[in-house]
């Protein structure tokens, strides 16, 4: 009774969200419903964070001035070329999860931080194309390196480099900006901006490559028939469910050995169509765009969608449901920014790299359990969740 | 016919005939290189590198009791915590041989990494660490199934490995020290992997040294450091200077590893030698249980040094450690004894009671036994080697023995440890000072391969190791004639190791193949001919090692050089002796054209694309 009464009072004032009828418990997306940031107010040595790895209990960070290591809560340590770092712009950070050490790409070669110390390879010291580094990714003993000329992998067993650009592989352009092992399909995916989607098979040693099939820039005329453009930002591969999955410029590709899955903004919950990278897993696919972070459970055909609200310090998560209809919640704290560049997974936790900061976002059942009954239940539990949201908000503050 | 004999026999180039004409096989010298006792010492393990052999001793009767072929120049062993089952490694044969300890069959043979040498089990015994000296990586055996799950980079040469008392850390030192800039002073690695997880932990650095040998942890009850004995180089000046000393020092690290987390190890330096005499060759080590002394070989001084580790301690207290590494007045204070042990003393190891010390000869055959309790030889053990000791032999121990050098500071195998390189540019006798610094070259294959130096000055081995050893390096009389030719059909002897890039068929890879069209092409990309004398192949041809064994100028001369044509150097086992070039500028094969090609002098490659320059580096690797 009391608590219905200070429920009452909370109320007031606050918006009422949006209440539509909430599927089954089964299909409902998780929620993330709080956000901490680092950002350069506590730490992070640079605001644009480009990358995010998860090795553990901890996090290692990507910036445009180096990288930094997330443990116990706080920026525990910063990492720039003063310490070693070949290049203090970091792009992509692969843990090897076999010997601890970290491969890191930079816009100024690839460096090798193993056991606290540094080892740096760049294309005029060593085998590697080029030193302009978009994405690293490990495969066993190998290290892939997406470069701006190309794919490049070294056997750290025999330290020989393996090239592939236009010269020798089907890339149109050999811009390479992402690279992602397939274990069990023996592939490794690139992404190549300009050259589309490559697969290389690793027992038959061959590339092959997946183009736009309306080769149309501007239009999609032939849909799920093929990459749904050329222009592939990145790529990431879901083992479970066996899809690797192509972000573009112009849309989301998502190709299952057999069927291509294409989702553009105007028909799906799909943030933007620029995208700037992907991840997914276990059935699971994440958007990171340049008007927040969409997910997408794509057999339900459930999006989520998470951004900054407009109103300041709030976060705002927008359901949309397989039928079309969306819902949207508001939580205290957000994102620390709508340009999303990449994220990582720690657990059930997302960590996300952003043009102001890395987000790290946690899942609170509680409070996702109380905003899908405030789903169902309408109004009065909307007051609920207002309270809730108000709660928040105090206790962020 | 006489007469002609005694001709030929005062030339010099007719003695290297005659030496290298050796008409009767070399006997097999067992070479020990590494014992070890079995946990309930009741047995002393020796490793015989010379005849492919694991004996084991009966320390009571000080009799071998049994033998067993092993592979290919074995190099370590490594003993399973209940002492069941005996590793070793097989450097040559890129293996380890499984032994049963009680009957001394072979159970299984492993396959590594490129090169193993030492190796130990965790303390589970369900894994193997080994340390690939050629493949500079760490191969992690799971002992139950027997396969390499994994490898772990190291730095150049990782030769021995320990594990920690408490299991928790696999330590590997690095015989040569990293890549770096060649006039800046070197640094060396220890590896410190952490055994549950095998990976890696840390890595140290130590400056200003290299060769970092065997890894001996003292007892707890003085501190739980390590510690691994060195070689410090003073190669950034000019050599001139060993006639006043200091030049090549040696020495001990002592590492406390680090035991929180966000903490480091720390590294202090301590120097063996004493002002007017040094003890080249610092090797083995290992300290008594009860931690009062620690026992450090000298290979190159065929010495032991004992210390007393209470007073070492001391020392490491009262001098500041930045100062430390080049004080040396050191010794004095902690080096209690120095005894004499046979040649070329490598590992030593105490009983587990304590009582003596035992020390393998590597090239006497025998072993030296030290009463821990007198501090004096006990006994040399003869492992039944034969006893004629041939010309190489000979040749071998002098390359071993620094006692030719000025206050014995260094010896051949100083600078060319295993007869290779020590992946430094030094600062040899120059008529002006400071100039014409030179990559230190490997004396494996050499046979045939003369003129001698970077400037190709020396036309023969006798003019490299005779006058000017002596007067340019060692600073003293040198070899009389007959060692002089004794050392020179040693060197001449030395084999190239087998070569890992290439497939035992002799069959080269698709990047090979390309490699192989690049290095012997006659025209550019676009079609132009490239000039006779620029093509690989005219400067490094196949049938002589690769070599033209003349002097060429690639426009590789610095400001610093006198000189601008050097010696063509021969490119076999090449993807073994970084850095490149007549200095050692070159840190890496790409460098020789990435960075110092701009003219196109050294062959034209300003044409290639990358991955073309890197099929010609995949071909060159398989010379």
């Amino acid at each position: 009774m009391a608590a219905t009464k200070l429920l009452t009072r909370l109320a007031m004032g606050i918006p009422v969200l949006l209440m539509v009828t909430a599927p089954a418990a089964g299909q409902r997306p998780p929620l993330y419903t709080r956000w901490e940031n680092f950002t350069v107010q506590n730490g992070m040595p640079d605001e644009k964070v480009f990358c995010a790895a998860a090795d553990g209990d901890r996090v290692w960070a990507g910036t445009e001035n180096g990288f930094v290591l997330i443990e116990n809560g706080r920026v525990a340590r910063v990492y720039q070329p003063k310490d070693g770092l070949v290049n203090r712009v970091v792009m992509s950070i692969a843990v090897d999860p076999r010997t601890g050490d970290l491969w890191i790409g930079t816009f100024g070669g690839l460096s090798r931080f193993s056991g606290g110390q540094f080892k740096n390879y760049t294309n005029l010291t060593s085998g590697l194309l080029n030193d302009v580094i978009y994405g690293v990714a490990m495969q066993d003993q190998f290290v892939w390196v997406a470069t701006t000329a190309g794919v490049s992998r070294l056997n750290t067993d025999t330290g020989e480099w393996t090239n592939w650009s236009e010269y020798n592989a089907p890339f149109h352009e050999p811009w390479a900006y992402g690279v992602a092992p397939a274990p069990n399909q023996q592939k490794v995916y690139a992404a190549v901006w300009g050259g589309g989607l490559c697969e290389y098979d690793l027992e038959r040693k061959v590339w092959r490559p997946h183009t736009d099939p309306d080769e149309e820039m501007e239009m999609v005329l032939f849909r799920n028939q093929g990459l749904i453009h050329i222009i592939v930002s990145n790529v990431a591969y879901d083992p479970s469910a066996q899809m690797v999955w192509a972000s573009t410029y112009f849309g989301l590709s998502g190709y299952d050995g057999r069927d291509w899955h294409n989702y553009l903004t105007k028909d799906s919950g799909l943030a933007s169509d620029f995208i700037n990278a992907p991840k997914a897993r276990r059935g699971e696919v994440w958007a990171c765009t340049d008007k927040g972070l969409s997910y997408l459970n794509y057999k339900t055909n459930t999006w989520v969608t998470y951004r900054p609200s407009k109103q300041g310090g709030q976060g705002e998560i927008e359901v949309t449901w397989p039928e079309g209809k969306k819902s949207k919640f508001h939580t205290a704290t957000s994102l620390a920014h709508n340009y999303i560049l990449n994220m990582d997974f720690q657990g059930e936790d997302v960590w996300v790299a952003t043009a102001r900061g890395l987000s790290h976002g946690i899942r609170e059942l509680q409070k996702e359990a109380l905003l899908y009954a405030a789903k169902q239940t309408g109004q009065r539990h909307g007051h609920s969740y207002c309270a809730l949201a108000q709660a928040d908000r105090e206790k962020s503050h | 016919m006489i007469v002609a004999e005694v001709i030929r026999s005062t030339s010099p180039l007719a003695a290297v005939s005659a030496a290298q004409t050796v008409t009767a096989a070399e006997p097999d010298y067992l070479s020990p290189v590494e014992i070890k006792f079995a946990p309930d010492g009741r047995r002393l393990y020796i490793v015989c590198e010379g005849t492919d052999s694991l004996l084991a001793l009966d320390p009571a009767t000080r009799r071998v009791v049994a033998r067993a072929r092993v592979g290919n120049r074995p190099k370590d062993v490594a003993i399973s915590p209940d002492g069941k089952t005996l590793y070793v490694s097989n450097e040559w044969s890129d293996t380890v041989s499984e032994i049963a300890a009680a009957s001394f069959e072979l159970r299984r043979t492993l396959k590594t990494g490129w090169g193993p040498v030492g190796l130990v089990t965790d303390r589970a015994g369900t894994t193997l660490f080994v340390a690939n000296s050629i493949g500079n990586n760490v191969s992690v055996i799971d002992l139950r199934s027997g396969k390499e799950t994994k490898r772990l980079m190291t730095e150049r040469c990782p030769h021995y490995v320990a594990l920690s008392r408490d299991g928790k850390h696999v330590y590997v030192s690095n015989l040569l020290p990293h890549l770096g800039p060649y006039d800046e002073p070197p640094v060396s690695e220890l590896l410190a992997i952490n055994a549950d997880s095998q990976t890696v932990a840390e890595r140290v650095f130590i400056p200003g040294v290299i060769e970092l040998r065997r890894i001996a942890e003292a007892p707890a009850s003085i501190g739980s450091y390590l510690l691994v004995p060195f070689m410090r180089p003073k190669n950034l000046g000019p050599l001139i200077r060993v006639g006043q000393g200091w030049v090549v020092t040696h020495g001990m690290a002592i590492l406390r590893p680090a035991r929180a987390a966000d903490t480091r190890t720390t590294v202090s330096q301590v120097l063996l030698d004493d002002i007017d005499r040094y003890y080249a060759g610092t090797c083995g080590a290992a300290f008594t249980p009860s931690g009062q002394f620690a026992l450090v070989t000298a290979s190159e001084a065929n010495s032991v040094a004992i210390i007393n580790t209470a007073r070492l301690a001391a020392r490491l207290r009262q001098v500041p450690a930045e100062e430390l590494p080049n004080r040396l007045d050191s010794a004095g204070a902690f080096v209690v004894r120095r005894l004499p042990t046979g040649h070329d003393p490598r590992s030593v190891v105490v009983s587990p009671e304590g009582r003596f010390a035992y020390i393998a000869n590597r090239l006497d055959d025998t072993l030296t036994v030290i009463n821990l309790s007198e501090l004096k030889v006990a006994d040399t053990v003869d492992l039944g080697g034969p006893t004629q000791i041939t010309q190489l032999r000979r040749g071998q121990r002098l390359f071993h023995d620094a006692r030719y050098c000025f206050q014995g500071q260094f010896a051949c195998s100083t600078c060319h440890p295993n007869e290779h390189v020590d992946g430094l540019a030094w600062n040899l006798e120059t008529p002006q000072l400071g100039r014409d610094r030179v990559d230190n070259r490997t004396l494996r294959g050499i046979k045939d391969t003369a003129p001698f130096k970077w400037s190709g000055r020396n036309p023969d081995l006798q003019t490299q190791c005779g006058p000017r050893i002596a007067k340019f390096l060692f600073r003293s009389e040198g070899f009389n004639p007959q060692e002089l030719e004794d050392l020179v059909a040693y060197i001449n002897s030395i084999p190239l190791p087998p070569n890992r890039h290439l497939a035992p068929n002799g069959e080269l890879t698709d990047a090979q193949e390309r490699g192989k069209r690049i290095f012997f092409r006659e025209a550019t990309n676009d079609g132009r001919e490239i000039p006779f004398n620029n093509r690989c192949y005219v400067c490094h041809p196949p049938d002589s090692h690769y070599a033209m064994l003349a002097g060429a100028d690639v426009g590789a001369a610095n400001k610093y050089d006198t000189i601008k044509a050097f010696d063509v150097p021969q490119l076999d086992r090449v993807y073994e002796s970084a850095p490149y070039l007549h200095n050692g500028e070159a840190l890496g094969l790409e460098e020789i054209w990435t960075i110092f090609n701009n003219a196109d002098t050294h062959g034209v490659t300003s044409d290639m694309r990358k991955e073309q320059l890197n099929d010609l580096i995949e071909f060159l690797k398989t010379l």
